[in-house]
């Protein structure tokens, strides 16, 4: 466990290198501070602190494949994610081909080894391969600085690493995603207050105005929620509690898009104002392991299955 | 005691003695069978001990985390035999009165409180005076024999049956001024209001019940003529009845809240029981369950909050935000869901899910309406200042 003064000076250095580093430079950075380690020591605060400050700061890292390749158990560089919006392990393996069709990180634009987690009968494999002989084709898409790879991929003679645990790694995942989205949100909320509380007509600040107040007041609402449901998760790390922290962290990004765009009207609408690279973030980063629609009509389904809701996480 | 050792005793306790604490009456039950189910709970708990622990032993309490508390209010509402909003008036008024109140007052009162021998009402809220609580007109007068207190109250939950009245009334010579919660506690209007503990047989309080649309008469009016409270009944100083105001409230926005999740969940599930195949909106139930963990995530965080010791504050508005929301989603797909029991249902189960439908809309209203709560989100937790 990171604790007490370690909490805050871990806290801190991964503040400082998120604003002043992203992509293959903020990797190297984290390598350097010994992230990777405190991945093991300390999974909550690795993941819940990086992926807060990586939000915030509109940064790029291929941290959440590191995050995925701790939770499969394995040795990799990059994991290959599920299609836009999907949460089911994205190969298939037919004799000994396997198909893998999803998406990828920045991860997979360099050379290195890629995770592929397909069903074989009833249980997950792994599969490792060289990123280079996957066919993939660069994103450009909503967010292009996130620089996501589209992948298609047959590949033949693929080496099989083991049975794997995907819910475990989709439930981590799904953390690390909604950490992000809720850092970029908490970025956006404060354009929008400052924005508010500067911009001036019919002589007075817009912030004194009901409607603006209260969408922000709507924000900051969805954001304390969705850190609610985080807390929850980590307390009970079920795959319902992860998904349904995914879902409301999603459903926080959309909330806090629509209403500190309309806040910043014009300017927030412009490229002279960083907001918009924030609002392309999240409307991507919400349809990575399992969209917030997908998520919710998911857990609908599985309480009417199960004619049961999930497991409560005591008091 | 611990509270993992006190959840085993109470969930064995109310294992043991479910037949003796069920409810007699089936379905919604009319107010009267409700508040008799509440007195015999809270006897049962309190002479069990149970209902001691969590409350401080100067009040004949047990002492312990008020966590110990929360959760006998979480297990009696999960377990449906008890409605959660009559409920909950200890956790609102007792903190408060135990904070303010003469040590030998509380003393007195609190476990007649918590047996369940007696109920005390809440007048706070006047027919000028809803959101804008600073507002409040009541009067109270020195007089010989004590305060000598006039006025009218209203939305006074619980009236007709209780014992004592914890009320605000306007001490001193101020005129009443705009001023709100979420303003700044120096404004004029907060001055010169003072909290008093009011027996409810005194001469001169004429009680009214008002019905309302769910067909309950929960809320009263309460008429006020000449009524002596004696001058040891005043909670605190004269003067400081806002600032007993301010620390009910965060109580009512979190043990009391907690105790509503418990039954936001239980309806949940009782809807996907009741739903026949393909009945139920897969996305929209999706929505809700999310949404219902959501505010029980936050009021759990809350409840440990409070029972570390933290003072809880404006914050409190975020929890009272999200139980409206869960609620009306939860009964807009309950209306959805079951349309005939909803509206033309004429058995027990149906009239439940009518009333608690019907409920819910006023959960954007009580405890601060969610005007009120956005009001106070954006000013003490967003700092955008005045809205003037």
């Amino acid at each position: 466990m990171i604790e007490g003064d370690d909490l805050e000076i871990f806290d801190r250095s991964l503040g400082y290198l998120t604003a002043g580093n992203t992509g293959p430079a903020l990797d190297a950075a984290l390598d350097e501070v010994g992230w990777h380690d405190a991945l093991f020591s300390d999974q909550r605060a690795a993941i819940s602190i990086l992926f807060e400050h990586q939000g915030e700061e509109n940064a790029t890292s291929s941290a959440l494949d590191q995050v995925l390749v701790h939770a499969l158990g394995c040795a990799g560089d990059a994991v290959v994610l599920p299609p836009v919006g999907r949460c089911a392990a994205p190969g298939t393996v037919k004799t000994d081909r396997l198909r893998a069709r999803g998406i990828g990180t920045s991860r997979l634009r360099r050379p290195g080894t890629v995770l592929v987690v397909g069903q074989v009968d009833t249980s997950e494999v792994a599969f490792e391969v060289d990123s280079e002989s996957l066919r993939s084709r660069p994103v450009d898409g909503i967010d292009p600085f996130l620089e996501l790879v589209d992948i298609d991929a047959e590949v033949a003679g693929v080496k099989q690493v083991g049975l794997v645990d995907w819910r475990n790694a989709l439930s981590l995942g799904q953390l690390a995603l909604a950490h992000e989205m809720v850092g970029a949100c908490r970025r956006m909320l404060q354009f929008a207050r400052e924005h508010a509380l500067e911009r001036v007509q019919f002589g007075r600040p817009i912030a004194k105005f009901q409607a603006v107040r209260y969408r922000l007041a709507e924000t900051l609402v969805a954001i304390e929620a969705a850190v609610a449901m985080l807390d929850n998760a980590w307390l009970d790390r079920s795959p319902s509690n992860c998904a349904m922290a995914k879902a409301t962290a999603g459903r926080c990004a959309l909330v806090t898009a629509r209403h500190c765009q309309q806040v910043m009207a014009g300017i927030g609408f412009t490229t002279e104002h960083p907001l918009h690279r924030y609002t392309k973030r999240v409307l991507a980063l919400e349809q990575l392991l399992g969209s917030t629609r997908t998520l919710t009509i998911d857990l609908g389904n599985d309480v009417i299955e199960r004619r049961q809701l999930p497991a409560l996480l005591p008091l | 005691m611990e509270l993992d050792a006190f959840r085993k005793s109470v969930d064995q306790w109310l294992e043991d003695r479910s037949d003796e604490l069920a409810p007699n009456h089936t379905g919604a039950g009319t107010l009267d069978e409700k508040m008799l189910q509440i007195a015999k709970v809270r006897r049962l708990a309190y002479d069990a001990g149970w209902a001691r622990y969590g409350w401080p032993e100067q009040v004949s309490g047990f002492g312990g985390a008020a966590l110990l508390r929360a959760y006998l209010s979480e297990a009696v509402t999960a377990r449906d035999l008890v409605e959660p909003g009559l409920y909950s008036m200890p956790e609102v008024l007792g903190p408060s009165v135990i904070n303010f109140a003469r040590r030998e007052l509380s003393a007195e009162m609190l476990p007649r409180l918590l047996r369940g021998d007696e109920v005390w009402c809440q007048g706070f809220s006047e027919p000028d005076t809803g959101s804008n609580l600073a507002s409040l007109a009541c009067r109270a007068l020195r007089s010989g024999d004590g305060w000598r207190v006039s006025g009218q109250k209203v939305w006074t939950s619980l009236a007709q049956y209780a014992e004592r009245c914890v009320l605000l009334v306007r001490s001193g010579t101020g005129e009443s001024s705009e001023s709100s919660e979420s303003s700044e506690s120096s404004e004029s209007g907060h001055r010169g209001i003072t909290a008093l503990f009011c027996d409810m047989e005194s001469p001169g309080i004429t009680v009214r019940p008002i019905e309302t649309m769910d067909g309950q008469h929960e809320f009263c009016e309460v008429f006020f003529d000449e009524v002596i409270v004696p001058f040891d009944r005043t909670l605190g100083e004269e003067g400081q009845g806002w600032t007993f105001a301010m620390d009910v409230l965060p109580y009512e926005r979190s043990t009391a809240l907690w105790q509503r999740a418990a039954l936001l969940h239980r309806r949940l599930g009782a809807l996907v029981e009741a739903a026949g195949p393909g009945e139920i909106d897969p996305f929209a139930l999706g929505e809700v369950t999310r949404l219902v963990y959501a505010f029980r995530a936050r009021s759990r965080s809350t409840v440990h909050r409070m029972s570390g010791g933290e003072a809880l504050g404006p914050e409190t508005s975020v929890d009272k935000v999200l139980l409206a929301t869960a609620e009306q989603a939860l009964y807009d797909l309950v209306a959805a869901t079951l349309p005939e029991q909803v509206v033309t249902g004429d058995d027990p189960e149906s009239e439940r899910w009518r009333a608690e439908f019907i409920y819910s809309r006023a959960a954007t209203i009580y405890g601060g309406s969610a005007e009120i709560q956005r009001n106070i989100i954006s000013r003490r937790l967003l700092d955008l200042g005045s809205d003037k």
